[in-house]
C-alpha cells in the first residue's frame, strides 16, 4: 500500500516484569494513512503511549507486525531503527524533554548532529522563526515558558524533515491557550506540508479539532472516529 | 554544531568537578614527564661526570664499595690510607698507561657558606694528575713551583666563592700556615671544581698523614685488561680496586632501586587518574541518563553516543596532559632541587631533562588512556534503551 504511513497487524506488547505481566496492547489493528492527522485517546493505562513509541523505534513489538512507511520493524537492527527514527520520525513529548545546557538554536540542531548526510533538513533558524520563536534563539530552556519549550521540542522534531510527526501528550503541560496554539500549528503543518500527525491526548476537545480519533481502551481499540469535516 | 561542542558543553555544565579531574591526569602526567626526565638526565649527567674524571680506575683502601664510590666521585677518594709503597710498587706494571697518586683530606671551615660551616675537599697532587685529567686546565696563574711549597691551586668554584684570585694568601681552617694561591683552574661541571688542591708532599706533612694516599688514579693502556690488572694487584691484602665502570654501575643500582619506587609511585598516580576519570565520567553518563533517552529518540544511533562520551573523556584527558607537561616543563626546576636533595650522589649538570620527545611521548600516552578509560562509560551510555531512560525521567 502506497499511501500508508503505519499498518499495525495483530500488534502485541506485553511489559513483563519479576512479579506479572503487563499486556500493553492486545493484537490490535489500526491503519494511518499519509498525511492524516489522527488522535490516540483513552484512559491512563489504555495503551496510547506504548503504540507511539512502538510506531516510533523506541520499543520494539512483542509479536505482530508493524509496517512503518513501507518497513517492518520487527524485522530491522537496532542500527537500522535509529536510523529511520532520524530521517522519516519526529517525536514531541509531554516533559518536552530538552537539553538544559543547549540553548533553544542548538537543541533544534542537535539532531543534525547525529543524521550526518541529510538530504533535505529545514534551517533551525527558519523552524523556529516559523513556530513563532524567532526572537528566542540563544535562550535557555530554563528561560523559556511551557508553551515556548514546546514548540521548541516541535521545531526539533521538523528539522530532519520527518515524515511522521509523533507526539505523546504534548499539550500535558501547557495551559488551555498554547495547548490550542499546538495544535493550530499541527493543523498548519499538516495541511501545508502534508505531514502525518499522530497525537495521543486525554483533551476531548482538542482532539475533535483532527481528523479521526482512535479511541483505545486496557490495550483494545474501543472505537475508530472518523470526524466529518 | 559539532560532537566536540556538545561533549565540551557538557563538561563546561560541572565545571569544578571537570577542573578537579583534569588536574588529577595533570599531575599523573606531570610525574610521569619528571620521572622519565630524570631517568634520562641522571644517567646522562653520571655518564659525563665519570668520563670528566679521567682515569678508568682507582686503587684505594679496603672498604666498603658504595662508600668508597660514593667518595670517590666528590673527590674524597676514602679516607681510609693506603701506603706510598704500594704507588712504587704498581707503577711499574706493564698495563698502566697513566699513574697518578691522590691524597684527599677534608677539613671543617666554619666560615664557609656564610657562617653556616662546612667541609672543604683538599685534594694533594703531583704533576702526573695532569695528563690524566685532559679537561683540566690552569686557567689564571701557574703550577706549584716545587714538590712540598706552601702553595694551592683552586678549582673554579672554589676561587669564585672565596673570591679568590692569583697571589692572594689563604689558609687551612686549624692549620697555621698561610698558603698562597699560585693558579686556579677551569670548570669541569664536576665535584673537582669546589676542590682546594696541594702538592702531595705538602698535603702529607700539613696533614700528618707522610707516607700516605687515599688513592692511585690509574688509566690503562687497554681497559679490556682490567681484569688480568685486578688479579696482579689482588696480592697485596690493603687495597681494592674500583673501576670507574664499576662505579657507576654501583651508582646506577642505588638510584635504579629509588627509581622503582617513584616509578611505582607514578605508576599509582596514573592509575588513580584514570579511575578518577572514569569515575567523573561514569558519574555524568548516569545523572544525564534522560538526556542520553532523549539523544536515542531524537535519533542518535548507540555509536553517537558512544563517540559523545569517549569525546568528553578524551578532551579531559587532553587538557590534563597539556596542564600536566606545562607544570612538568615549568616546575621540572623545584623537582631537580629536591632530586638533588634525595640522592646519595646527585653528579654535574642537569638531572631532570626534559625533552620535546619526553613530552610527546608522555602527551600520547595519556591520550591513549583517555582512550581506553573512555571505553567503559561510553559503552554504558550506549547500551541505554530510550524507552527505559525516558520512564525513568517520569
Amino acid at each position: 500500500m502506497k499511501d500508508s504511513a503505519i499498518s499495525a497487524n495483530k500488534l502485541k506488547k506485553i511489559y513483563s516484569s519479576a512479579f506479572e505481566k503487563i499486556i500493553a496492547l492486545k493484537e490490535i489493528d489500526i491503519e494511518i494513512k499519509k498525511g492524516e492527522f489522527v488522535t490516540i485517546m483513552g484512559p491512563s493505562g489504555a495503551g496510547k503511549t506504548t503504540f507511539l513509541n512502538l510506531v516510533g523505534y523506541l520499543d520494539r513489538p512483542t509479536s505482530g507486525r508493524l509496517d512503518i512507511l513501507g518497513g517492518n520493524s520487527i524485522e530491522l537492527n537496532e542500527g537500522r531503527l535509529s536510523r529511520i527514527r532520524i530521517d522519516k520520525i519526529g517525536f514531541v513529548f509531554e516533559d518536552f524533554f530538552l537539553i538544559s545546557s543547549l540553548n533553544a538554536l542548538e537543541n533544534v540542531q542537535l539532531p543534525l548532529i547525529f543524521a550526518k548526510k541529510f538530504k533535505n533538513n529545514i534551517n533551525p533558524e527558519t523552524l523556529l522563526k516559523r513556530v513563532g520563536l524567532d526572537h528566542r534563539l540563544t535562550h535557555f530552556p530554563n528561560e523559556l515558558s511551557g508553551g515556548e519549550l514546546q514548540r521548541v521540542a516541535v521545531a526539533r522534531a521538523l528539522v530532519n524533515n520527518p515524515e511522521i510527526l509523533l507526539a505523546d501528550e504534548p499539550t500535558g503541560n501547557l495551559d488551555t491557550k498554547n495547548a490550542q496554539g499546538l495544535f493550530d500549528l499541527f493543523r498548519e503543518l499538516n495541511k501545508e506540508e502534508g505531514l502525518t500527525i499522530v497525537v495521543a491526548t486525554h483533551n476531548n476537545r482538542l482532539g475533535h479539532s483532527t481528523d479521526r480519533i482512535i479511541h483505545l481502551k486496557d490495550g483494545k481499540i474501543e472505537q475508530d472516529e472518523r470526524l466529518v469535516k | 554544531m559539532k560532537f566536540f561542542i556538545l561533549a565540551y558543553k557538557n563538561l563546561k555544565r560541572r565545571k569544578s568537578r571537570s577542573f578537579l579531574t583534569i588536574g588529577g591526569v595533570a599531575v599523573a602526567v606531570a610525574v610521569l614527564v619528571c620521572l622519565l626526565g630524570f631517568n634520562a638526565g641522571y644517567q646522562g649527567a653520571l655518564t659525563s661526570d665519570i668520563d670528566k674524571m679521567g682515569y678508568q680506575v682507582v686503587v684505594t683502601a679496603k672498604g666498603c664499595p658504595y662508600e668508597a664510590a660514593t667518595m670517590i666521585l666528590n673527590g674524597e677518594a676514602g679516607l681510609k690510607f693506603i701506603d706510598e709503597d704500594i704507588y712504587k710498587q704498581i707503577t711499574s706494571d706493564p698495563d698502566i698507561d697513566k699513574i697518578t697518586p691522590l691524597l684527599a683530606q677534608l677539613a671543617y671551615d666554619p666560615e664557609k657558606m656564610e657562617g653556616k660551616g662546612g667541609f672543604t675537599n683538599y685534594l694533594g697532587i703531583e704533576e702526573s694528575y695532569m695528563p690524566l685529567k685532559p679537561n683540566v686546565e690552569i686557567i689564571e696563574g701557574k703550577w706549584f713551583s716545587g714538590n712540598d711549597v706552601n702553595e694551592v691551586i683552586l678549582g673554579y668554584e672554589a676561587a669564585e666563592s672565596e673570591q679568590k684570585s692569583v697571589g692572594d694568601k689563604i689558609s687551612i681552617p686549624g692549620k697555621d700556615i698561610v698558603f698562597t694561591i699560585v693558579g686556579i683552574f677551569n670548570r669541569t661541571g664536576s665535584q673537582e671544581d669546589g676542590t682546594v688542591f696541594l702538592p702531595l708532599k705538602t698535603t702529607q706533612r700539613i696533614f700528618d698523614t707522610e707516607g700516605k694516599l687515599t688513592g692511585i688514579g690509574i688509566k690503562l693502556k687497554q681497559i679490556e685488561k682490567i681484569s688480568e690488572f685486578e688479579d696482579r694487584l689482588y696480592p697485596i691484602a690493603s687495597i681494592q680496586v674500583i673501576s670507574m665502570s664499576q662505579v657507576k654501575g654501583t651508582i646506577l643500582n642505588l638510584v635504579n632501586s629509588a627509581k622503582i619506587l617513584i616509578m611505582s609511585v607514578a605508576f599509582i598516580a596514573i592509575f588513580v587518574a584514570i579511575i578518577g576519570v572514569i569515575n567523573t565520567i561514569l558519574m555524568s553518563v548516569f545523572e544525564r541518563t534522560q538526556e542520553i533517552g532523549i539523544m536515542k529518540a531524537i535519533g542518535a544511533s548507540r555509536l553517537d553516543i558512544f563517540q559523545l562520551i569517549w569525546m568528553e573523556t578524551l578532551i579531559v584527558c587532553t587538557l590534563g596532559g597539556i596542564f600536566g607537561s606545562m607544570i612538568a616543563f615549568f616546575g621540572g626546576n623545584l623537582v631537580e632541587l629536591l632530586v638533588r636533595n634525595v640522592m646519595p650522589y646527585a653528579p654535574g649538570g642537569r638531572l631532570l631533562l626534559i625533552t620535546p620527545e619526553l613530552l610527546l611521548f608522555s602527551f600520547l600516552g595519556v591520550i591513549i588512556v583517555g582512550i581506553i578509560s573512555g571505553l567503559y562509560p561510553a559503552f554504558k551510555a550506549a547500551s541505554m534503551r530510550p524507552i527505559e531512560v525516558i520512564r525513568s525521567g517520569e
